[in-house]
């Protein structure tokens, strides 16, 4: 179901409660009443179309590829990747390690495994680290960089030289799956971890490793379909002035 | 296990989707493509299912011709497209029609009509109903990954190509739902396929 501006805030958590990690990446707190999706985002300044675009990416997989987030500011795009960003590092990733780590102080018999467990997710960590780092140091600033040459009436040589050295295409392709371990660790602990006594925590822990996934899912389509097709579109406009320079 | 998919030629709005909401109840079904016109129809042959319902008022002479195509080509190599009618005559005879669903029948029907065709196809396609217990060569080349080697190492260890190791590969992560080195490792150290301190060696 498409979520519109007249729709209750509350009914959109109803809808989908995973959309609850996105209300907080935009700032917005519980005990909204009935107000709808537009009175919350006028009291909270938030950019209603943007809302509505990333809430909706989010609950539906099959909303993409659509034009309207192409007309949002990269800068707008890459400030709200940047806060999923604090969402898996500040939140998410430290209530999975906490849980791995109450698992293993509660297990008994066959700990190795779980140890195991806790060893791939903590390089899991690592990587993802160093992934988000990445884009916040190189990726980000270089799309920034490029939007605005692109509005700029002048050409810069810098960024002409910016270009020389790193392109959006770069970075498609070194965009590995970082999922993909996720996708891992969840079949390990459903099909083949032998269970431990106290089932509870790991029930938790796929909660939790499920929403993470579904996070990150959500935060490459993003990147993949709406900010490197507009950064990869500017670059091509931008070139062209300079080659109608020379 | 790999998924039927649905190709759905019908005009009404409101058919196509009962259809759809039927068919999503089917496990491991997906939906390719809709048409709601004639026009459309002569597309159909750029696209790829293991079925395709359609209704005959969207047919003529022409785009008969096309389905009778369809039906003797075989789609991604899984067997040949199956063409299910979704009108009460039989009309256009030539067509080998391998299932009427009327508009009148119950979901329940529906639902039988469209298994039993499913179920009939995987047992005519014995490839997409591998079993998913890894084969003991499976093993070998699981171990081998676990222990760290590249698939050329692999290949040359046990005196095969690199190409037979990638597809070893394939099926090892399709049968297990393991796609990264170290959540195959992870595996291989649980099922005993090799011990942790073989990894650990291997990093110092």
């Amino acid at each position: 179901m498409l979520i519109t501006k007249n729709i209750k805030m509350a009914d959109v958590i109803h809808m989908n409660y995973f959309t609850l990690s996105v209300l907080n990446r935009f700032g917005i707190e519980l005990g909204f009443g009935d107000k709808t999706v537009a009175e919350v985002c006028k009291i909270e300044n938030v950019d209603v179309d943007f809302f509505l675009e990333i809430v909706n990416a989010f609950v539906d997989k099959d909303y993409f590829p659509k034009k309207q987030l192409q007309t949002f500011s990269v800068k707008l795009i890459t400030d709200y990747l940047r806060k999923t960003h604090y969402d898996y590092h500040q939140i998410k990733v430290p209530e999975i390690e906490s849980l791995i780590e109450e698992m293993v102080k509660a297990c008994y018999s066959e700990k190795e495994n779980l140890v195991l467990l806790k060893k791939f997710f903590n390089d899991y960590k690592q990587e993802l680290l160093n992934h988000t780092n990445r884009e916040e140091t190189v990726v980000f600033p270089y799309t920034i960089a490029i939007e605005d040459a692109f509005n700029s009436k002048t050409l810069d040589n810098s960024v002409f030289d910016l270009m020389e050295t790193y392109s959006i295409a770069i970075f498609q392709n070194e965009h590995e799956n970082i999922e993909e371990k996720l996708f891992d660790l969840k079949n390990i602990i459903i099909k083949y971890l032998p269970q431990p006594k106290n089932s509870e925590n790991c029930h938790k822990l796929l909660y939790a490793l499920f929403s993470l996934e579904q996070d990150i899912i959500d935060h490459s389509r993003i990147e993949d379909k709406v900010l490197v097709p507009k950064i990869r579109e500017m670059e091509k406009v931008i070139t062209k002035r300079f080659g109608e320079k020379k | 296990m790999s998924k039927s998919t649905f190709i759905i030629c019908e005009k009404s709005y409101l058919i196509r989707k009962g259809l759809i909401s039927i068919i999503e109840k089917i496990p491991d079904t997906r939906i390719v493509q809709q048409f709601d016109s004639e026009d459309e129809i002569k597309n159909l042959g750029n696209f790829e299912s293991d079925f395709i319902i359609i209704n005959t008022n969207l047919l003529n002479t022409k785009t008969q011709k096309i389905l009778q195509k369809i039906s003797n080509t075989s789609a991604g190599g899984m067997g040949f497209t199956q063409i299910i009618s979704l009108s009460q005559k039989s009309e256009f005879k030539e067509i080998n029609w391998v299932e009427y669903i009327n508009i009148d029948d119950s979901q329940n029907i529906i639902l039988t009509k469209l298994k039993t065709l499913i179920g009939n196809r995987k047992t005519d396609n014995p490839k997409s109903e591998a079993p998913d217990e890894i084969s003991k060569r499976e093993i070998d080349i699981l171990k081998n990954i676990a222990l760290g080697l590249s698939n050329r190492e692999i290949a040359d260890k046990l005196f095969i190509s690199a190409h037979t190791v990638v597809t070893h590969r394939k099926n090892i992560t399709r049968k297990l739902g393991i796609k990264t080195v170290p959540g195959l490792t992870i595996y291989a150290i649980l099922h005993k396929i090799i011990n942790i301190d073989d990894t650990e060696q291997i990093k110092s």
